[in-house]
């Protein structure tokens, strides 16, 4: 005899794993299963995830321009100051020093010096970049907006206002002569939208010096081995060293994440790896630990013909490997297939903006990437056969401890060593169910513990997105499902009318206007906000400078219920001294405290006077209910100003949207010239694209990991039916009618079900909150209120229900395939 | 005392290996009310079959089993397992004691399947009577051969059936317990007035019943 088959049949245990692989089928294929959705999954996650990397770094390579970062409002000392310290690698200027002057229109002339061009990648379709004052680069679209013709060398005369003394100066004509043409982008013609780049001695003569602001951008030196982290602390550092606002910093976040390692990306995918290994781990462990019970005596029975504990633990791992080298290259060709279907999902669905669809769409038809990487295949299969030999570590280690004796007279169906138990005075179906589920408390505990597993993640997830409700997210953003707003531009010399002193005089927010809209049909009410101008106090031009906001009475509650600290209510704001501090501007502002006093100048259209105001209250608001300012009363606001200050009419509707309406809507802020309207659905529908996909990317991954979790379920019930086939028998052979027998086990079930359930929507209910807060204080997807997922507990409820129906319907009339006298006769 | 049982022209067939096992061929029997009838024959000679066709565990190709007027294989399944927990009670030869019972619950479930309200008295009587009201909390683990059989022999008695259906219930014990076992069970057969069916190949306790019935291939060769 060989050294393996020392002391047994003369059968290796490769051969006996392979046997007990084949008589054990109906186990096996379910641990089959859930390998193969857990190899699926483990291919799939970094996959998609390398592949999105990729095609984005690959997309934003050729989109994106290539500086780290630029700083805004830079002036042309700090512009030199800058230029020669060593950590820059290159460094370009640009500046933007004013805008054609066209109905219809935006036409923004920029100039760039060669270092700029390059960082980004301004290239022209034909000609070269203006050198004298009067060359102009233009493009053919904005030619044809303009109803203009012309090429390379003709005169054309453009309309433009030249950023000046803080604001639009008035109109100017030139003639310019057409130097090169930039290629027209589809979204810029539809949107017309267009870019002319103007010469530096332009921007000298047009500006002076002094009132030039550049936006200096760069490329750092010396980051090889750094993380986007890192350099983006860098960036800040010399950013906070030239007292340079953070709101004129812009990092190239999406182009350094391409080209360099974000440290946040590499320990998302390790998670979602190592939640997919647990889950299968735990199904496979629990599919295992359940079958081992039935298998007691087969193990005792090697063990009493000569098996050895290393030989019984090579059965066990043997069988469970058979099976994994079975299915792991199925479960990664089908993870082949499904990766590349959820990559077009990903681009084809609206994650990624279309404008870099199109180009992952390019790079991906001119195999400019590579989709698929031997490294995941093996990293997948490597990670697959590691995940079933830790679950079956156990398993190995309780066949080989089995004792030749214990074995021979253990009874299956009991689960237990006891010899006594206090029972009941008289049986009920209900009561045999319960004492099947609670006379192997550790094995059923086992199988609700590792089904609850998906489901407390789901719940968690499923908390977070249902906070993340686009409709929530769109009630945030407007009060109403218009809203109408003036067009405020301050220092635009040739719309002087724009400036907020002069709409003061002439509002046409005004209560003819409100009448007009509560006219129309399907309009509930119009609720007027009012705002007055401020300035000094503690409040600095150059970080931010809010407005003292009047909420109407209307808004009483949730202005009240929104304080999260200070004593005040609304009748305290009518007073005209005190005002609630909102959250945003707090973050500007975090030195400012409830009790603080100070005084600040209102601005009433040509006057201005000063007046102590006290932070009554902090308040935590939607943005569309006070967007980062001072909010007061609307009546004392209104009291603060001697004209009209209405500022936002907030049209609440029947409906969240009605097209009549709105073009009524439309059509009436039309003739006043300076409205603008915002609207509820333009709000949700943003939202909305954005969370479909993450919220479809979510449960599926998570309906997986469900499937998996619910082999379990399965398992245990096949398990436990075919366990007590004999038992079973007897029961009916006393009396136990089909029917008695079915609701039995879907009573058992049900407890497997319930349990499941409670752990699951109770655990995963009572994480899910801390984790909202979390997602909420991390401004995750703008969530601001607490939503319980109703629809998915519901969904998680329903379907476990549904399956364990199906699964006992099925196991009843699989018991009945047998005559009940071949079950009473039926020995393991 | 009337006719309880009677068994009429039933015919079971097996396939087996290619050819047919006639498992039970064309038999009729008839059993007395309140008598201990023996069935005996070889091994494989059809009596367990037999038994299990009486007691409506397997259905026949063709034949009648009549227990108290009612042709029981004219019932559904439902119906039959309904009539059985009423009517007929076994006695298996491995006991088949529900091993997450203990011995007062493995008794009791007839009348719980059945709906019926458990006298404790009564129980503790069966217990007492079958020297196991002490071990009543015991999980069948724990409990001897001889003494699963007798909690087998107390769930049959306390749910008080027309006719107790016993399938060698002393094959798997020792001489000594064999004895103390059917004395027991003829005790309270007689104690409760019941009808019992025997199947047994041991000649001495085939000769402690009142009718001896002999089976062979499948038929009945004499009846005494």
């Amino acid at each position: 005899m060989s050294k393996k088959t020392e002391g047994m049949t003369g059968l290796s245990t490769w051969k006996i794993a392979f046997r007990n692989m084949q008589y054990h089928k109906s186990k096996n294929i379910l641990t089959g299963i859930a390998i193969f959705l857990t190899t699926m999954l483990l291919f799939v996650v970094p996959t998609v995830g390398k592949n999105m990397m990729d095609l984005q770094f690959a997309a934003i390579n050729k989109v994106y321009p290539t500086w780290h970062a630029l700083f805004r409002n830079v002036d042309s000392q700090t512009a030199e100051e800058l230029a020669v310290r060593k950590d820059f690698l290159k460094y370009g200027l640009r500046s933007d020093p004013g805008f054609l002057m066209e109905d219809g229109l935006t036409g923004s002339m920029l100039y760039l010096d060669d270092t700029a061009v390059e960082l980004m990648k301004g290239e022209l379709s034909s000609g070269k970049f203006p050198q004298k004052e009067d060359e102009i680069v233009v493009s053919k679209g904005l030619l044809k907006a303009l109803g203009q013709e012309g090429e390379i060398g003709d005169k054309i005369t453009l309309t433009y206002q030249i950023e000046r003394n803080g604001g639009l100066d008035t109109a100017q004509k030139k003639e310019f002569v057409i130097c090169g043409f930039t290629p027209d982008s589809e979204t810029g013609i539809e949107k017309k939208i267009f870019t002319l780049f103007v010469s530096k001695a332009f921007l000298q003569a047009e500006v002076p010096e002094e009132q030039t602001a550049y936006r200096f951008m760069f490329q750092l030196d010396g980051i090889d081995n750094s993380n986007t982290e890192q350099i983006e602390e860098k960036i800040k550092g010399i950013a906070k060293a030239f007292g340079i606002l953070e709101k004129d910093m812009n990092i190239n976040k999406e182009f350094l994440a391409a080209n360099y390692v974000d440290p946040a990306v590499l320990p998302a995918i390790i998670i979602i790896m190592v939640v997919i290994m647990v889950a299968g781990m735990i199904t496979i462990y629990s599919i295992y630990y359940v079958s081992m019970s039935q298998r007691i005596q087969e193990f005792g029975r090697l063990k009493a013909i000569g098996a050895t504990k290393r030989q019984m633990k090579q059965i066990v791992l043997r069988e469970g490997m058979l099976v994994a080298a079975i299915v792991v290259p199925f479960g990664l060709l089908l993870g082949t297939l499904v990766s590349k279907l959820v990559l077009k999902l990903f681009i084809g669905t609206g994650m990624v903006v279309s404008s870099e669809a199109e180009v992952m769409w390019e790079i991906i038809d001119n195999h400019e990437i590579s989709l698929w990487y031997p490294w995941i295949y093996l990293l997948a299969a490597v990670v697959t056969f590691v995940t079933v030999y830790v679950s079956l570590l156990r398993p190995m280690k309780k066949a080989a401890r089995i004792s030749e004796v214990e074995a021979m007279r253990y009874q299956a169906g009991t689960g237990c060593r006891k010899s006594v138990r206090k029972g009941y005075e008289y049986l009920t179906i209900g009561r045999l169910a319960r004492n099947s589920f609670f006379g192997n408390k550790r094995k059923s505990m086992i199988t609700i513990l590792s089904m609850s597993f998906t489901g407390i993640f789901m719940m968690v997830i499923a908390t977070v997105l249902s906070c993340a409700d686009p409709v929530e997210s769109a009630n945030n953003s407007i009060t109403g499902q218009y809203g109408i707003w003036q067009h405020v531009e301050e220092n635009n010399k040739e719309h002087p009318e724009w400036a907020w002193s002069e709409i003061q005089k002439n509002n046409p927010l005004n209560n003819e206007l409100k009448a007009e809209i509560e006219a129309l049909d399907g309009v509930k009410r119009v609720d007027v906000f009012s705002s007055a101008k401020i300035s000094g106090g503690p409040f600095l031009e150059e970080v931010e400078v809010p407005d003292i906001w009047g909420v109407p009475e209307t808004y009483k509650k949730e202005v009240e219920e929104g304080i999260i600290e200070g004593d005040v209510d609304y009748e305290d704001l009518l007073s005209g001294d005190k005002v609630i501090i909102d959250t945003p501007l707090l973050h500007w502002y975090p030195e400012l405290n409830v009790g603080d006093k100070f005084t600040v100048r209102i601005h009433d259209g040509e006057n201005s006077y000063e007046k102590e105001l006290e932070i009554a209250g902090v308040g935590d608001y939607t943005y569309g209910l006070s967007a980062g300012n001072l909010v007061m009363a609307k009546d004392a606001v209104d009291n603060l100003c001697s004209s009209n200050i209405s500022r936002s009419f907030q049209v609440v509707a029947d409906k969240n949207y009605d097209e009549k309406l709105a073009n009524e809507l439309g059509n009436l802020i039309t003739d006043k010239g300076i409205l603008e309207m915002e609207t509820w659905k333009a709000y949700y529908e943003t939202y909305k694209n954005g969370m479909e996909l993450m919220r479809g990317a979510c449960f599926t991954f998570f309906g997986i990991l469900g499937v998996i979790c619910v082999m379990n379920l399965i398992n245990t019930m096949i398990n436990s039916v075919h366990i007590r086939k004999k038992e079973l028998g007897m029961m009916q052979a006393v009396g136990m009618s089909d029917r008695q027998l079915g609701r039995m086990l879907q009573l058992e079930g049900l407890f497997y079900t319930a349990g499941t359930l409670v752990l699951s929507i109770g655990a995963g209910s009572a994480a899910g909150y801390p984790v909202f807060l979390w997602a909420k204080k991390t401004g995750m997807f703008e969530m601001s209120r607490y939503h319980y997922p109703f629809t998915v507990a519901l969904i998680i409820m329903a379907v476990l229900t549904v399956v364990q129906i199906i699964l006992v319907l099925f196991l009843s009339r699989s018991v009945k395939k047998e005559s009940l006298i071949e079950r009473v006769r039926f020995s393991e | 005392m009337g006719i309880i049982l009677e068994v009429r022209d039933l015919v079971k067939y097996y396939k087996e290996g290619g050819g047919v096992v006639k498992a039970v061929d064309h038999t009729s029997v008839r059993i007395e009310r309140g008598k201990f009838t023996a069935i005996v024959g070889r091994s494989g000679s059809g009596k367990s079959t037999l038994l299990h066709l009486i007691g409506g565990l397997d259905r026949p190709d063709s034949g009648k089993v009549i227990i108290e007027n009612s042709d029981i294989f004219s019932l559904k399944d439902d119906k039959l397992a309904q009539f059985r927990r009423k009517k007929i009670g076994f006695i298996f030869q491995d006991y088949n004691l529900v091993p997450s019972l203990n011995v007062w619950e493995n008794v009791v479930l007839p009348l719980g399947l059945d709906n019926r309200k458990v006298s404790s008295a009564e129980v503790e009587n069966i217990l007492d009577k079958i020297g196991l009201l002490d071990k009543k909390n015991r999980l069948p683990n724990a409990l001897s051969g001889g003494q699963k059989q007798r909690v087998a022999i107390a769930r049959v008695l306390v749910s008080k059936p027309a006719i107790i259906l016993a399938d060698e219930p002393t094959g798997n014990l020792d001489s000594q317990t064999e004895l103390e076992v059917m004395g027991t069970l003829k005790q309270c057969v007689a104690d409760f007035g019941q009808t019992l069916v025997m199947i047994t190949h041991d000649e001495n306790i085939a000769q402690m019943a009142d009718v001896v019935i002999v089976i062979e291939d499948g038929k009945v060769v004499s009846q005494s």
